[in-house]
């Protein structure tokens, strides 16, 4: 943390502060396609959209859903055919990123990424790379979403955990303030004008922010009532309308499970690392053909046992949903995990 | 509670006895987002609706229950997917209690989204030929047609084809057939090198979430589908526009003869692709080529399952 | 000697009881032909899964071609009336992809026909080198 510094964009000057953030780094930006909105690589031509939250979060720009962990390919030894040689070649990519629009919730995903891939005993390399490389420019939410649930989970619609710069807008344009010292050092690069006339305005502009969303639920006690009904059928019942398909968790700002496989053609390939879903039957699926999470019903008692119960068990009390509540609002069959947790928590109430 | 729910309430009421639990429609997180309702008891009725935001087909969950008893609250869309399962052989008949609804169309949220901020809505209402959307802050009226299901303006089944009691008066296709394949007409306009563009464009949003292969009625194979399959080794795990394309080719190819038109796998695409009309193309061909349409008669077989020694409109080919 | 034509990919799918035969035929007859094609050899166009020619096309193959038995020879009585109807479909249904119909065809070659055969062959490959190359699709650098 720093000493949080203030500058000041007018709204006509926003264009030209999102191309000089570009000139040397790459820059992801909320872009519109048909009626979605998802983070992309900023071009020339490419119109950032800031209205709304991205139906996306934001994980794709520095956790993409497709990696090569490393290349490799057999090579035959001319003199003796019968003996093969491997040839592995390291595929690390981590250039200098910006992402400019995410939304708290966004941002504070990344925090349950790096317990995870940032574990000082076993660090990822490759995310711990671009990791160190990314820079987060949020956008304080100041029109939160019916399906929007971050209080409930411990964040706020102007909460700058895990953001480096956040953005406030104001009646004239766009109040900008440091979070991190990474954050600091580039807006120092960008000469922005002073923002001091405007902190006053901005903060205000928060308050209300805040004030807007309510929490649904309270996660106290969450973790012992969903072990508690860990092996009732609840979750049958509950869940009886979930496709089993991955959207809630391929939009999710948290979910980080990912697959690691061979894709090999002929005697080169690579080793890939690719999102994979709690929601999937093989996600599970061992070797044997022995399937511990067969149904829906356990697969999605994982999701949310993951969320709200083992891992803040095992990472000091964090837990993994940031509260954006894209698994609500794109969910094909309208399964509401606040509705979850709270008939949840009436359940274990009840068998008390 | 209106009249119609009040009546569907009271048959599923007495149908529960018959069935392990009945597939209806409930109340979501707000008035135009409806979920498919389970109910298992009389209590779960409380939360039913039967409104124009019953978008969902719930036949989709026809394949998950095989074994178990279900009743089924069903549209006339939704109804053609249960013929072409019990066609298939893929359900039983008998394991099923049917309530079929009349229905004038329901509503695309994308095209309402398209036309209004719906993140704040308070009250939902149909008027005769107009919707009334309420929001906190404003109340915003549409014509009813412009924000109807593409699907819905040329539905030629407005009653279902197959139910055990129907609750409300048969309803007569009135919207124009000609409408149908009217999507895959424009994007016939274009040239080749565009339609190609066109998909690379559209598929690099897919993120593999096989949500449109999960709601398919006819997607029946579910855990086995080859999209996943390792071995054999049809597509990778990559997220490359040639997986992305391939998975919906994969997904046209099954269906052919077998789709029903629902459109589900659009409406829940999370990402806006618009994969109807891939599935559309093939349902055109395969009435082309077959005079065909699926989940229309039960006694009915899917033109691919079967074969005429001389076909009428397949020329032999000429080298 | 005339100038070579670059090699285009093409994917062949032949019935092992009258197309391969054929191909067979117009070999030891040594009837000339081009040599772009590779031959899958499958017990019966039946066995051919449109998903086949698809997943041919999508990994980089230029044309393909599948042969069988003539309609009503079919060694197992009725596999290329089911391989007709699928084939047609398909055939009808690329374009709307965008991919161009004419890298896909399908034929009914039989064992004796080795004239046949080479007729076949010729006239496809040169379809395919009239075509060019088949378009590649352009990875996205966001995903």
């Amino acid at each position: 943390m720093v000493m949080s510094m203030s500058w000041f964009i007018p709204e006509n000057e926003f264009d030209i502060f999102v191309k000089n953030l570009s000139k040397k780094r790459r820059l992801f930006v909320p872009v519109k396609e048909n009626s979605i909105v998802r983070f992309v690589e900023f071009k020339d031509g490419i119109k950032p959209y800031f209205e709304k939250q991205a139906t996306s979060s934001a994980k794709n720009t520095i956790f993409p859903q497709t990696e090569t962990l490393f290349r490799f390919e057999y090579k035959k030894d001319p003199k003796d055919l019968k003996k093969f040689s491997v040839e592995i070649s390291e595929t690390i990519e981590a250039p200098e990123t910006v992402v400019l629009g995410t939304r708290p919730c966004d941002a504070r995903g990344f925090l349950v990424f790096d317990k995870v891939f940032l574990n000082p005993k076993h660090p990822d390399i490759y995310y711990q790379n671009r990791r160190e490389k990314s820079l987060f420019i949020t956008m304080t939410c100041t029109d939160p979403e019916p399906t929007c649930f971050c209080k409930a989970v411990g964040s706020s619609p102007a909460d700058s955990l895990g953001s480096d710069i956040l953005i406030t807008k104001v009646k004239d344009g766009f109040f900008v303030e440091t979070i991190t010292e990474k954050g600091e050092k580039l807006l120092n690069e960008l000469n922005l004008k002073d923002g001091d006339a405007y902190s006053k305005e901005a903060e205000k502009v928060k308050d209300e922010a805040n004030e807007k969303l309510e929490s649904p639920f309270d996660t106290k006690g969450l973790s012992a009532d969903i072990l508690k009904l860990f092996n009732t059928n609840f979750w049958e019942k509950e869940l009886a309308h979930c496709l089993s398909c991955g959207v809630c968790t391929y939009l999710c700002p948290t979910c980080y499970c990912f697959n690691i496989t061979d894709e090999t053609s002929d005697s080169e390939g690579e080793r890939i690392r690719t999102w994979d879903a709690c929601m999937f039957f093989h996600f599970t699926l061992e070797g044997s053909g022995h399937n511990p999470r067969p149904t829906k019903a356990e697969r999605f008692r994982n999701r949310v046992g993951h969320k709200f119960s083992y891992f803040p068990d095992r990472y000091d009390g964090m837990i993994a949903c940031c509260g954006c509540g894209r698994c609500i609002k794109s969910c094909p069959a309208s399964v509401d995990i606040r509705k979850v947790i709270i008939d949840l928590k009436e359940a274990a109430n009840e068998s008390a | 509670m209106t009249d119609r729910e009040e009546k569907i309430s009271e048959l599923i009421k007495n149908e529960l006895n018959n069935v392990d639990f009945f597939i209806a429609y409930g109340r979501g997180y707000d008035p135009i987002h409806v979920k498919p309702l389970f109910v298992y008891e009389e209590k779960d009725l409380d939360d039913l609706v039967m409104n124009i935001f019953c978008v969902h087909n719930n036949a989709s969950y026809l394949k998950t229950v095989k074994d178990k008893k279900v009743g089924i609250v069903v549209k006339g869309c939704d109804s053609r997917a249960v013929v072409q399962l019990i066609q298939e052989g893929l359900i039983n008949r008998d394991n099923l209690r049917i309530i079929g609804i009349p229905c004038t169309g329901v509503i695309s949220i994308k095209k309402l989204k398209e036309k209004m901020d719906i993140s704040r809505v308070t009250e939902a209402k149909v008027e005769s030929d107009s919707v009334i959307i309420k929001t906190s802050d404003e109340e915003k009226r549409f014509e009813k047609d412009d924000l109807l299901a593409d699907k819905c303006l040329w539905c030629q089944y407005p009653t279902p084809v197959i139910y055990d009691h129907l609750v409300g008066e048969t309803i007569e296709p009135s919207r124009p057939k000609e409408l149908e394949y009217k999507i895959v007409e424009e994007m016939e306009k274009e040239d080749l090198n565009v339609r190609f563009e066109y998909w690379n464009k559209e598929l690099s949003r897919c993120i593999r979430c096989y949500a449109c292969r999960n709601v398919c009625p006819m997607c029946v194979c579910q855990d086995q589908c080859v999209m996943e399959s390792r071995n054999p080794h049809w597509i990778s795990l990559k997220s490359n526009i040639t997986e992305k394309v391939m998975i919906q080719l994969i997904h046209a190819i099954h269906l052919a003869g077998r789709c029903v038109s629902c459109g589900e796998c659009e409406r829940v695409c999370p990402m806006d692709i618009p994969i109807f009309k891939i599935k559309q193309k093939m349902n055109q061909i395969v009435e082309e080529l077959f005079d065909y349409k699926a989940g229309i008669d039960l006694e009915a077989t899917p033109p691919l399952y079967t074969f005429q020694v001389e076909e009428a409109k397949i020329k032999e080919r000429e080298w | 000697m005339a100038e070579e034509k670059k090699e285009a990919k093409i994917v062949g799918f032949l019935c092992n009881w009258c197309s391969y035969g054929g191909a067979d035929t117009a070999g030891v007859s040594r009837f000339k032909q081009p040599t772009d094609l590779r031959i899958i050899r499958v017990p019966c166009s039946g066995r051919v899964d449109p998903l086949f020619v698809v997943k041919a096309l999508e990994s980089g193959a230029d044309g393909v071609l599948v042969s069988g038995c003539h309609p009503r020879d079919c060694h197992y009585s009725e596999g290329n009336f089911y391989a007709r109807r699928r084939l047609e479909v398909l055939k009808r249904f690329l374009p709307f992809m965008g991919i161009d119909p004419n890298r896909f065809e399908y034929t009914w070659v039989s064992a004796s026909e080795g004239q046949r055969w080479q007729q076949v062959v010729t006239k496809f490959t040169e379809q395919i080198h009239n075509l060019g190359p088949a378009p590649k699709r352009e990875e996205k650098s966001d995903r």
